[in-house]
């Protein structure tokens, strides 16, 4: 008996029989489906995150130091000295640190209003989205927060140093102010004094977060006069590579034990320290998000194990119905090897229809809960995924298609001929 | 020699109280050409007879050389060949296959034989044609009357054109004139030189047959040709 003529005989017998045939597709349909769905979802999930990540920057490090009597800003510029001497690990460093009084800016007929919390608390909702922030940075505030130039240049260490009236606008700030026309070299007036627009970031473009790009960035040395002298205690560096991060913090942290000692029991009474780099972020993320995976792995390969039980039930039961016509196949000189071969293409073939509409519901549903709960206009699961719920339906299929058929091939003629 | 079995037993449960002797040191030989009828009450170890002479069961102890090869030394996959081209059954409940119309049926023997596609069809046709029912080729079993689905098992045994025809009660569940008919196709298989082995408890059946063997618990009591008229 040829291959043709096996697969023939098993479509045949699954035609024939097709409440049978459907109920056994129908755990594999869930199977692959549930699988494909949970895992592209979770894929889906840990792909915007990294990319929130991969988008803030590597290699950056935030740093926070205060020491509460210190008033004079002391302990910020020792901060900000030792991480300038950190020049062989870190490529630069900046204070990051926003104005938080009320604050208006203006250019032409425009108004922008900062802080505005009283008028914001009246007029009703805050909205978020639109909120800008005047933050106080060095020269290298671009770098160290990964926003890359649209247009202009960055402050100069002159501008920073001099306090000279010059900023640098998010793409939030500069739609805002200046549409679609260019803002260099124009001047904005800040709480009504004067500041030369010297350049223009690109858009983060981050979802959910369009705040990072309503900024508008002057020199930190403004702090004394705009911030009343409020205590800088943030600070953000960008190291050279992934180990240069561990190596500066792991230096910070000694230097922090100097800088605000710690009591006996281990603890900073007079202030507080705090140094984290996005890359352990991400890779704290990344563990979360593995064992995401692994769990919602597992949930979906359980499911798909029951449907490969249910294959195995009906499977048995089929064959079992069927041994008398085993047994009149045996009769009329069909070899074990013609009768094995049947019932395995007939599962093989059972699985492969189940795990191909699986697949279907599974793409459709992906793309429906990539719509509600990820916000995505077309997610789709993977190639791997796909296929390797595919793969794994029709070797469970086939492995439990097959075990009954070798029992029932191997008894004798009459044997089975006597079943009913 | 075409059939020749020495001191054949077929013994259930051996050593246990519910021991069954259904084959009891049997020798018997038949030539080819030979119309044969194996008779005996029911329980008289016929059927188990007809199943081990058939490849259908293993003897327990014994010899069995059909046309001089050592049947119970052959593996499975040859046991399938033999029950395929050298024996052709016809049994008393039919045993076609519900799902399959009479002429798949028919090609069944012809696929494992492994005949060509254009070639099996035609085949069967001239099959069923012999036992007048190829204008029923595409009805299923549940369609037909039982005389019907004993012709086409009929014609399923013959498509491979075996030379021995093994038939086990094959007017048990049919009426006299269906059966007569049947008997009737029988005597011109036998009439072409095909061996024939007719299965029965009854002795009006077994009168058409050119020698009688009779069973009893498993033993032959008596083995002799008679005389046939069948015109």
């Amino acid at each position: 008996m040829n291959l043709w003529q096996a697969f023939k005989m098993a479509f045949k017998s699954i035609a024939l029989k097709k409440t049978r045939s459907f109920l056994t597709m129908l755990g594999i349909i869930i199977g692959v489906a549930s699988v494909v769905i949970m895992v592209s979802v979770v894929q889906g999930q840990n792909r915007k995150t990294m990319e929130f990540y991969e988008k803030m920057g590597d290699n950056k490090i935030t740093i926070q130091a205060m020491k509460y009597d210190d008033m004079d800003n002391e302990v910020s510029q020792k901060l900000q000295d030792y991480c300038l001497s950190l020049s062989d690990l870190l490529v630069g460093v900046t204070p990051d640190v926003e104005i938080n009084e009320k604050v208006i800016i203006q250019y032409g007929a425009k108004t922008l209003s900062v802080n505005d919390w009283e008028s914001m608390r009246f007029g009703g909702s805050i909205n978020w989205d639109e909120m800008m922030h005047v933050k106080l940075g060095s020269d290298q505030y671009g770098a160290c927060n990964n926003y890359t130039l649209a247009g202009g240049r960055e402050m100069s260490y002159l501008d920073v140093e001099k306090t000279n009236p010059v900023c640098v606008l998010g793409s939030g700030a500069k739609e805002a102010l200046f549409g679609f026309t260019n803002p260099v070299n124009e001047t904005v007036t800040i709480n009504g004094d004067p500041f030369l627009v010297v350049g223009y970031y690109n858009s983060m473009d981050i979802e959910y977060w369009p705040e990072m790009d309503n900024i508008i960035v002057i020199p930190y040395t403004f702090n004394r006069t705009m911030n009343s002298n409020n205590t800088m205690d943030s600070y953000v560096a960008k190291a050279k590579d992934a180990q240069a991060t561990v190596e500066a913090m792991t230096r910070l942290e000694v230097f922090f034990n100097g800088l605000i000692p710690m009591n006996a029991d281990g603890y900073r009474e007079n202030g507080y320290t705090y140094v984290q780099s996005n890359n352990s972020n991400a890779q704290e993320m990344e563990q979360q998000s593995m064992m995401q995976s692994l769990v919602l792995g597992a949930i979906a390969g359980i499911s798909l194990l029951v449907g490969g039980i249910g294959i195995m039930n009906i499977m048995l039961v089929t064959v079992t119905e069927r041994t008398r016509e085993i047994g009149i196949r045996k009769a009329i000189g069909a070899e074990r090897s013609s009768i094995i071969t049947q019932f395995l293409i007939e599962a093989a073939v059972i699985c492969s229809i189940g795990g191909i509409i699986g697949i279907g519901i599974g793409c459709v549903g992906t793309l429906i809960a990539g719509k509600l709960l990820l916000q995505e206009t077309s997610m789709l699961p993977s190639m791997t995924i796909t296929l390797g719920a595919f793969l794994f339906s029709v070797v469970l299929g086939v492995i439990f298609g097959m075990y009954p058929a070798i029992k029932a091939s191997g008894l004798q003629p009459v044997v089975a001929l006597r079943a009913d | 020699m075409l059939i020749d079995i020495q001191n054949l037993y077929k013994i259930y449960n051996e050593g246990k109280e519910s021991e069954v002797r259904a084959l009891d040191g049997v020798s018997l030989q038949i030539d080819r050409g030979e119309f044969v009828a194996i008779v005996g009450q029911s329980g008289s170890g016929k059927s188990t007879m007809m199943n081990v002479l058939g490849c259908l069961d293993i003897p327990t102890y014994g010899d069995y050389y059909l046309e001089g090869t050592d049947i119970t030394s052959l593996s499975d996959k040859e046991l399938a060949r033999i029950r395929n081209r050298e024996i052709g059954f016809i049994f008393q409940g039919y045993n076609l296959i519900q799902e399959l119309d009479a002429l798949e049926n028919v090609t069944l023997p012809l696929i494992y034989r492994g005949i060509s596609v254009f070639d099996r069809e035609d085949m069967a046709m001239a099959a069923l044609a012999k036992v007048g029912m190829d204008d029923r080729a595409h009805h299923r079993p549940s369609e037909m009357s039982g005389g019907q689905q004993q012709r086409v098992a009929i014609a399923r045994a013959i498509a491979t054109a075996p030379p021995i025809i093994m038939a086990d009660e094959p007017t048990g569940a049919l009426d006299s004139r269906t059966g007569k008919h049947v008997l009737e196709i029988l005597r011109d298989l036998y009439r072409g030189g095909t061996t024939i082995l007719l299965i029965t408890h009854d002795d009006g059946i077994a009168a058409t047959a050119k020698r009688v063997v009779r069973l009893s618990d498993g033993r032959i009591i008596s083995d002799n040709p008679q005389e046939v008229d069948w015109e």
